[in-house]
């Protein structure tokens, strides 16, 4: 354990009331609660962590207590809303330490089923993303004002969030009710004297981009420097925060939509493109040094496709260089007649051997076509420009092995002593996932076989994107259809022009490959079933496997072969396309579950036999061996340094957070060699994010700091109830108004749907001072009176549910229950109140329109009352309003509603004392029947028994029609199909 | 009982019939997908049989806390469908937008809000072009395959499940005959206990309706 933790800790358990700790990122927050949670004894109480149903957060303090003190046997279980309300209660009391999630602790506080007397304190981990009206927020104050003995102990290693908007450290320690604010920077003394003390051995590496990548990257940056010229031009946003250099920066978006959000439907449809384009362009930098060529290539032209006609960047002067780039890297297109063309395939050494004799044959066979093609004489030469580093990724490696073979006997004589010092073991930390695969393969196999299959993709995936522009200018009667349409056309004419003489010639090209390739593919039929089992990380090892022996062509070989089958030639090629990414998208879950086999199973090693490759193939290939490596995504968020304890790490895309990782991995074992290679492509954006985003780390821990100085927390111990009035006063001048809920001496209350607690309206609603009560409603979300019912439904809930129908049938079940059934439409307080503005309206009366919808839901229940809310506390205002002169809802009323009782009668049904309501539903529910023609049904007929023996002239008759009563005679005498 | 001035030609029955006190609103431009006339009605837009519509500017409402309230007083109980429709036309809408919202709710108003006048206008038409629509755009697309439209039937009976829905197929052959099948031989199913024979029974033998 590194020994500014102990500092931390030391300094966090001086006060008995909690504290909000925040951490440079990749200080191994994990690590520090674990050696925490170390220090809980059960004689304390129990102690509840806070945390959302799955975090990596929560997987990594499992392992670090299980490594830390394999004798602790107290790895925290898990409290759901699975478990039996008696048996959580049994859990509270035990003194163990438990994840709980937020809506499963506040449900209990508000019945008090929660002991808070045996609790000895709570964690909360995710600190920077709470705010006053979350679930945490409210937990805390109900907690507090039962318990005030207990501590609270909030975490965040995200110090820039923590800084984002007003004073946010200082709300956020009044919201949990902490008084000591607790900094640990990566420059502070203790953590970077010990960091620093024995450093890991460091290599540099710069390596150069291509030409045609500093162009590129060049066109981006003008670009994107033009999009922020204009966006200035637009006077809705703060110009400070508008640099290129927080554009590199997911968090960019954030400044700006915080900025927008509230004027969104005021802002013109340039404005609104400007900053979708600017998003784009940041990725667009981000895959420059991230893809190969060729998948770069296919990004952009799928953004070609896809991008409305109206983004600006497309068009700009520069933009024309990325895709001329981007191209360059992976094709030219020669001017050329037959003679030169055979030429020239002949000259592309580059090209693997059969796809080079399969192109042979397929441009003799263009050529003969085209005598109608205008564009006869166009022909592609590959270039393939390999990533710069992967090159260097090669001779490092090498150097390693060098390295090793030199101290291999003193290597034995170490091994002897114990594998713990040296173990020879090389992690390779990317990105993503993706790039993982890629770099392995480039090593087992070669870079030039990776461009080569790259490449095969993407004219697979060209054809399966002309399909799609062709599908869309085939559908023309489609009404959705017409404004994509209208983007698209002027846009491809340019671009099909190449597109289809490339394609047309690779269509052929590749479908003869994949017929020569046939016989290769029975093989792997004979091999396949030999694999234990096919789904999941079987087949990630399936595909390993046969990845190395034949080269991973096959794989796609299988994939064409088995849709050659089937269908017609374009289609062919769209489904072995989509084969194939699904072989790509089976892999990847499959081998992050096998980093999660690492943590937990005792079979690790295996797996990691797996994972590594033994040199034999490559070594076989290539003149220098490697030595076995690791690869490791770091999205993936795993504690892989401590599981592999690696001695060589080369970092592949630097990321700030995983450096510290190293660094912290290095301290915690000092005694271990540890080489670090980074690898930064020279005057690249990549070298710009990585150190701007420790500058930015800094910049915010230093406002932290500043703000520390300054902040106003109450120091007495009864500083706690200022804190709870401070809470409510703001808030609470309607009630005050009203006479005041202490002088009035009642309790408003509120009857709250459990499902409710995962939205911040019960805490709005108790800050309020109205008594919640959490029950399981089969009706509507809130209660507000016996004859007040509500159905919440934020903006995005509301159009789900209006497509869905699930809205149409509660306010179909509402309305038959309550008399004042209510539609809550929820705006979000940060966003702009209202649905669209006046320019997206459109000239017609159209049926998806959100207008329409609305409309339609007015019609067809007009006793629904609908509440238009600009923010929660807005809503909680209107609800303190409407109750003033009702009564307080029932409880066991409430719950009773719309469950029938045993004798099958609904209680409070307005209209099941008249009706048959089921079976009315269940005729409105049969073929043929409709709003208009079921009431002469039920006149007509007695009971649905009877109407399953009507003829279907007396149908027709009752459903006036023929067609109708024809349609429901077949249903009903239709045949049941067996299922065997 | 409509309190509706009978229409005096087909030609006002698929108008907006527009209240004289509406006059000069410059939301008036912005109908243009459905005819409207000037005529003497007491709400402001009469939008069909039995549904109507009043207008108030959150920016009006300000400068008149009461003309909502006298307005929904003076439609009585004549019409099904009343709705206010409120612009929202001012930057702090929280204190006038309460007011309206209460004072519709109370008053058996349903309140739409609109944003501008394009979108007041659009409202105005849905309505009356959607006067006689069935609402299955918004009761969600169905599958309409049989065996799903089968267990969309079969399910309104509570507690009754896929599973069960397969089960009573298989065993009846057909829909008409699970609807004829007897209690005993519902009971036979497997799956289906005591409690659902009861309730598919009563589903398919109590009359629709129980009082004539």
């Amino acid at each position: 354990m590194v020994e500014f933790y102990e500092h931390i800790i030391t300094e966090l358990l001086e006060d008995s009331n909690g504290g909000l700790v925040i951490l440079s990122s990749g200080l191994s927050l994990s690590k520090l609660i674990s050696t925490l949670l170390i220090l809980h004894s059960s004689s304390q109480g129990t102690l509840l962590i806070l945390s959302s149903i799955s975090t990596s957060l929560k997987s990594k303090i499992t392992f670090h207590l299980k490594t830390l003190n394999p004798q602790f046997h107290q790895i925290p279980a898990e409290i759901t809303a699975d478990l039996p309300s008696n048996h959580r209660h049994s859990l509270y009391t035990s003194g163990n330490i438990f994840f709980i999630t937020p809506r499963i602790l506040i449900v209990d506080l508000l019945t008090n089923k929660l002991p808070t007397s045996a609790i000895s304190g709570l964690i909360i981990l995710n600190a920077h993303s709470l705010s006053e009206t979350s679930t945490e927020a409210f937990i805390v104050r109900i907690f507090r004002s039962l318990n005030r003995n207990a501590y609270i102990r909030a975490f965040s290693d995200k110090p820039h969030a923590m800084v984002s908007g007003f004073a946010k450290a200082e709300r956020t320690m009044k919201f949990l009710h902490v008084r000591r604010l607790h900094l640990w920077p990566r420059f502070q003394v203790d953590v970077s004297q010990e960091l620093e003390k024995e450093p890991p051995e460091v290599v540099d590496i710069r390596v150069p981009m291509t030409k045609y990548m500093v162009g590129i990257q060049k066109g981006i940056v003008e670009v994107m420097d033009a999009c922020l010229k204009e966006m200035r031009k637009t006077n809705k946003v703060d110009v400070e925060d508008l640099t290129v250099e927080n554009g590199l920066f997911k968090s960019f978006d954030e400044i700006v939509k915080r900025q927008l959000d509230p004027i969104w439907h005021t802002l013109g449809k340039k404005t609104k493109q400007l900053v979708s384009d600017l998003r784009t362009l940041r990725k667009l930098l981000d895959y420059l040094v991230r893809y190969d060529a060729v998948t770069y290539l296919k990004y952009l032209d799928t953004l070609r496709v896809s991008e409305s006609f109206r983004s600006v960047w497309i068009f700009a002067e520069a933009s024309y260089k990325i895709f001329d780039y981007a191209k360059k890297r992976v094709y030219h297109l020669v001017r050329s007649d037959g003679i030169k063309l055979d030429g020239l395939s002949k000259s592309a050494k580059n090209k693997k051997r059969k796809v080079k004799g399969d192109n042979k044959d397929t441009e003799e066979g263009v050529d003969g076509a085209s005598s109608t093609n205008s564009n006869a004489g166009l022909v592609l030469e590959e270039v393939l420009e390999e990533a710069p580093k992967w090159k260097v990724l090669r001779e490092v490696l090498e150097e390693v092995e060098e390295e090793r073979q030199k101290q291999g006997a003193l290597r034995e004589e170490v091994l002897a002593e114990g594998e713990d010092t040296d173990n020879g073991i090389v992690l390779v930390a990317c990105k993503d996932e993706r790039s993982c695969f890629q770099l392995e393969e480039c090593i087992t196999n070669s870079p030039k076989k990776v461009m080569s299959e790259e490449w095969k993709k993407y004219l697979l995936s060209k054809v399966q994107l002309r399909d799609i522009v062709h599908n869309k200018k085939n559908k023309p009667k489609d009404p959705k259809g017409f404004g994509i349409l209208d983007g698209v056309t002027p846009i491809t004419p340019a671009q099909n022009a190449d597109t289809s003489s490339i394609s047309k010639q690779e269509h052929d090209a590749l479908l003869a490959a994949a017929s020569g390739l046939k016989d290769f593919a029975k093989n792997d039929h004979v091999e396949d079933p030999s694999l234990p089992d096919f789904g999941g990380r079987g087949r990630g090892k399936g595909k390993r496997k046969i990845g190395s022996k034949n080269g991973p062509i096959v794989v796609d070989g299988s994939g064409v072969q088995n849709s050659n089958k089937k269908a017609s030639t374009s289609d062919k090629f769209g489904k072995c396309d989509s084969k194939n990414e699904a072989h790509v998208d089976e892999a990847s879950p499959a081998s992050s579950g096998r980093f999660h086999e690492i943590m937990h199973g005792g079979t690790s090693v295996d797996n990691i036999v797996l994972r590594k490759h033994t040199n034999t193939d490559a070594a076989a290939l290539n003149a220098k061996p490697l030595p076995p490596v690791h690869f490791y995504a770091i999205e993936s968020d795993q504690p892989i340094l401590d599981i592999l304890k690696p001695s060589i790490i080369i970092v592949y895309h630097p990321d700030m957070a995983f450096v510290r990782e190293i660094e912290v991995y290095k301290a915690d074992n000092p005694s271990k060699r540890l080489k670090v290679y980074f690898l930064f492509y020279e005057d690249s954006t990549e070298v710009q994010k990585f150190e701007a985003s420790i500058r930015r780390e800094n910049g915010a821990f230093e406002s932290l700091i500043r703000q520390k100085s300054m902040m106003m927390i109450p120091v007495d111990q009864s500083g706690h109830s200022t804190l709870e009035s401070d809470l409510n006063t703001p808030q609470n001048s309607i009630t005050r108004k009203a006479g005041g809920r202490k002088e009035a001496n009642k309790e408003m209350q509120v009857i709250v749907d459990m499902r409710e607690f995962m939205s911040s309206l019960p805490n709005v609603l108790h800050q309020k001072g109205m008594h919640i009560i959490p029950v399981t409603l089969e009706v509507g979300d809130y209660i507000l009176s016996p004859l007040i019912c509500v159905e919440r439904k934020s903006i995005q809930d509301l159009f789900m549910s209006f497509t869905s129908g699930r809205l149409y049938h509660q306010v179909e079940t509402m309305v038959r229950y309550y008399r004042i059934p209510v539609l809550l439409i929820e705006f979000s307080q940060d966003k702009s109140f209202s649905f669209q503005s006046a320019s997206d309206i459109g000239d017609d009366v159209t049926p998806n329109s959100i207008i329409s919808k609305l409309s339609l839901l007015a019609l067809h229940f007009p006793r629904l009352r609908i509440i238009w809310s600009r923010s929660l506390h807005a809503t909680a205002e209107i609800f303190a309003s409407l109750k003033a002169n009702q009564d307080e809802p029932d409880e066991t009323k409430a719950m009773r509603v719309g469950v029938p009782s045993e004798e099958g009668v609904v209680e409070n049904d307005v209209r099941a004392e008249n009706y048959n309501t089921w079976a009315v539903e269940f005729l409105r529910r049969l073929p043929g029947v409709t709003d208009s023609n079921y009431r002469t049904i039920m006149d007509g007929c007695k009971s649905l028994a009877e109407l399953a023996l009507l003829p279907v002239e007396k149908l027709a008759e009752l459903m006036g029609g023929h067609k109708a009563a024809r349609t429901l005679r077949d249903f009903l005498d239709a045949k049941y199909p067996t299922l065997l | 009982a409509s309190a509706v001035p009978a229409p005096s030609s087909s030609q006002n029955r698929n108008a907006i019939l527009v209240s004289n006190r509406q006059k000069g609103n410059p939301l008036l431009k912005h109908i243009r997908n459905v005819k409207w006339i000037f005529a003497d009605v007491v709400c402001d837009y009469l939008l069909g049989q039995s549904s109507c519509a009043l207008y108030i500017s959150l920016r009006y409402h300000l400068l008149h806390p009461d003309y909502l309230y006298y307005r929904i007083r003076e439609l009585q109980k004549n019409f099904k469908l009343r709705v206010v429709l409120c612009h929202v036309d001012v930057e702090d809408v929280k204190k006038p937008l309460l007011e309206v919202t209460k004072t519709a709710l109370l008053h058996e108003c349903t309140l739409l809000c609109a944003w501008s006048l394009e979108e007041c206008g659009r409202y105005l038409e849905t309505i009356k072009v959607y006067e006689n629509k069935p609402a299955d755009i918004i009761q969600g697309q169905m599958d309409t395959d049989y065996l799903s439209r089968l267990t969309h039937a079969l399910t309104t009976v509570r507690h009754v499940n896929k599973t069960d829905v397969v089960t009573l197929g298989t065993t009846f052959g057909s829909l008409s005959h699970v609807m004829g099948a007897s209690m005993e031989d519902l009971a036979r199913c497997p799956g289906i206990g005591e409690r659902k024979v009861k309730r598919l029974w009563d589903t398919f033998h109590e009359p629709f309706k129980r009082v004539e």
